[in-house]
């Protein structure tokens, strides 16, 4: 004779409520493995953002994350292509680029606005980091661009300039020397990050143009790129130990918004979670609550044929799991559809607050988030019928016998 | 060891117990004193509220009394904590009920093979047992089917298998025929004594019906807690 089989033909006594009671089991874990699962994937893509912008680390000269520079790369680095050369000889590392930030005003003549730059190596980037701008205009960073006065401006910057592909504008910047130093460009193409506050300040120059401005060798920093995010944690510890004249901060610490998203969104679908298993675990509470009170009289029974109290609580606990694995068997059927679906359907996401492009809405299937999902809630259905049957299994025989 | 010098099944002596009720102390059983020996089949009747179903229920284990001493084969079991009592139930007491109280779920060789298994009977012997047991009531062709497939008879002699398929030392029976026709009830009472003896069991039956009473080796009269 088989427990779980009796335990199964308990569950179906009454199947209308069962049902009920596993399509709501269902339907709970659905919501928490959709939820955790959009939720897994927004860190994710928020995670490979952050390391495609910034660079899994960024190496800078020591007092450049510190301290306030009093002019132009005072804290740039003088040696980068010294520290390039040594940095690409580990394997580990995929690529390393040399980023020049600066500021300034750029003009058409007419109107001068305030602007923030940053000089690359162009197809470095565009190698390590592939399409990362949005083109709207014109070209992204056509050939021959190392070395051109051409540059990219972001949207609202363009739009306050009357600026389109083909325009003429000029640079002016603080030198590295202690003056001033203005640069015509040409507008090469105009792009969008999809934050409006960055596109009404963006300027992206060739390297050797923004270096042209600021009279210097010097870059800021050297973003280096790794072959895994997951290796960012030990090439820290690694590149901290054989560069101790150098600071070096890894893609999390500069990119603050990252664990900002992540501690709201584990706040929220952690609520969502606790609620939908508070739900679940009530559910299945009250079906098994009232399964007991039904078969008070067979419980009596057993208990005169000599099973323990603890052998009927093990028993309706089987049927509790049951019930639990039952609702997240199904339940992980729904997810996996609903990813599926999602997948194939390309739903978007309306633009989060301070961006001006939605996102696609996408759920990660996660193994894990499964397993613990399923874990949790058989867990919680099995402490529900623990919860419900313990009282009744105390009952005195006689009294229970004599229950109508 | 013969049979004259085994010591009675029940031996009570001087048990009493009172309920509650509100504030009114109600006296169920009032020093009772019986023994009853080794294979007997004894009725206990008397009307509604005399105090027979306490009488069943405390030599049953199911109940506690107040005051006096139970020896059970010999065995004082007077204070024994609810588990050795649950495990005494298990191994050496069946109970026959007036509703049957077969579980529904379970198939007629399924109830009749689950007191072996709670007494970790082997897998092959309970195989036996249970055949042996179907054959003898009479529904070895019914094995697979649920109770509420079968006849009030039907479930009562599954029932009286279920009680005696693990050779207990004692049966209770409170009320076996109240539900029964008399045809059936005839043919209900006779297995319960053929197959009592075969298994040398000893029944103590709380019954109105003079149909069993007639049966019985022995009939006592219960009256307002009072053993006559």
């Amino acid at each position: 004779m088989n427990n779980l089989r009796i335990a199964w033909q308990n569950v179906l006594r009454n199947r209308r409520r069962s049902l009920v009671t596993i399509l709501i089991t269902a339907v709970g874990t659905a919501a928490v493995l959709v939820a955790g699962g959009f939720a897994l994937y927004t860190y994710e893509a928020l995670r490979d953002a952050a390391a495609r912008d910034f660079g899994h680390l960024t190496l800078a000269h020591k007092d450049y994350f510190s301290r306030d520079e009093d002019t132009p790369l005072q804290y740039g680095l003088a040696d980068h292509a010294k520290l390039m050369a040594a940095l690409e000889k580990e394997n580990r590392i995929r690529r390393v680029l040399p980023r020049l930030a600066f500021s300034g005003l750029i003009s058409n003549g007419d109107k001068s606005m305030i602007y923030v730059g940053q000089g690359v190596d162009v197809r470095g980037e565009l190698a390590a980091r592939g399409v990362f701008l949005k083109l709207v205009e014109g070209v992204l960073f056509g050939n021959n661009d190392e070395g051109s006065p051409r540059v990219l401006l972001g949207r609202d910057l363009a739009k306050s300039l009357s600026a389109k592909p083909g325009s003429s504008l000029t640079l002016l910047s603080t030198t590295t020397v202690d003056g001033l130093n203005a640069i015509d460009v040409e507008v090469a193409g105009i792009v969008s990050t999809g934050v409006p506050e960055v596109d009404k300040r963006l300027v992206y120059a060739a390297l050797s143009t923004a270096q042209h401005l600021l009279v210097t060798d010097k870059v800021s920093t050297l973003a280096v790129y790794l072959d895994d995010t997951e290796l960012t944690a030990p090439m820290l510890e690694e590149m901290q130990r054989t560069h101790p004249g150098n600071a070096v901060q890894p893609w999390w610490e500069q990119a603050f918004y990252y664990e900002s998203v992540r501690g709201l969104y584990n706040r929220i679908f952690g609520l969502l979670g606790i609620i939908i298993t508070a739900l679940v675990f009530f559910s299945v509470g009250n079906t098994l609550a009232m399964a007991v009170v039904e078969r008070t009289r067979e419980i009596g029974t057993l208990r005169a044929l000599g099973v323990l109290p603890a052998e009927i609580v093990a028993q309706f606990v089987r049927e509790g799991a049951l019930i639990g694995g039952a609702g997240t068997l199904i339940g992980m059927l729904l997810a996996g559809l609903t990813t599926l679906a999602l997948l194939l359907l390309d739903v978007q996401m309306p633009p989060p607050p301070g961006r001006s492009e939605g996102y696609p809405l996408m759920v990660n299937a996660s193994p894990t988030l499964y397993a613990i999902a399923t874990l949790v809630i058989i867990l919680l259905c099995a402490v529900a019928a623990w919860l419900v049957s313990r009282k009744a299994s105390q009952k005195p025989i006689v009294e229970a016998l004599g229950h109508v | 060891m013969s049979a004259s010098v085994q010591p009675p099944v029940i031996e009570l002596t001087g048990i009493t117990k009172h309920y509650r009720m509100g504030d009114t102390d109600v006296p169920a059983l009032r020093g009772i004193d019986i023994a009853i020996p080794v294979g007997a089949f004894v009725a206990v009747k008397g009307p509604s509220g005399s105090g027979k179903s306490t009488l069943l229920n405390i030599c049953g284990l199911l109940d506690n009394f107040d005051q006096g001493r139970y020896r059970l084969g010999g065995e004082d079991v007077s204070n024994l904590d609810e588990t050795a009592r649950t495990l005494i139930r298990r191994r050496r007491i069946g109970f026959v009920f007036q509703s049957y109280n077969l579980v529904p779920v379970m198939t007629v060789r399924e109830n009749v093979e689950y007191p072996l298994l709670l007494a970790d009977v082997p897998a092959a012997e309970r195989r036996m047992r249970v055949d042996a047991m179907l054959e003898q009531v009479g529904l070895a062709q019914m094995s697979e089917r649920r109770p509420d497939h079968l006849s009030g008879g039907q479930r009562q002699r599954v029932a009286i298998a279920r009680a005696l398929v693990k050779s207990p030392t004692l049966v209770i029976a409170d009320e076996p025929t109240a539900n029964l026709d008399t045809v059936t009830a005839n043919q209900v009472v006779a297995l319960m004594r053929e197959l009592g003896a075969s298994h040398g069991a000893t029944f103590l039956i709380a019954t109105h019906d003079e149909r069993m009473t007639s049966r019985c080796d022995e009939v006592r009269t219960m009256t307002d807690g009072v053993l006559q």
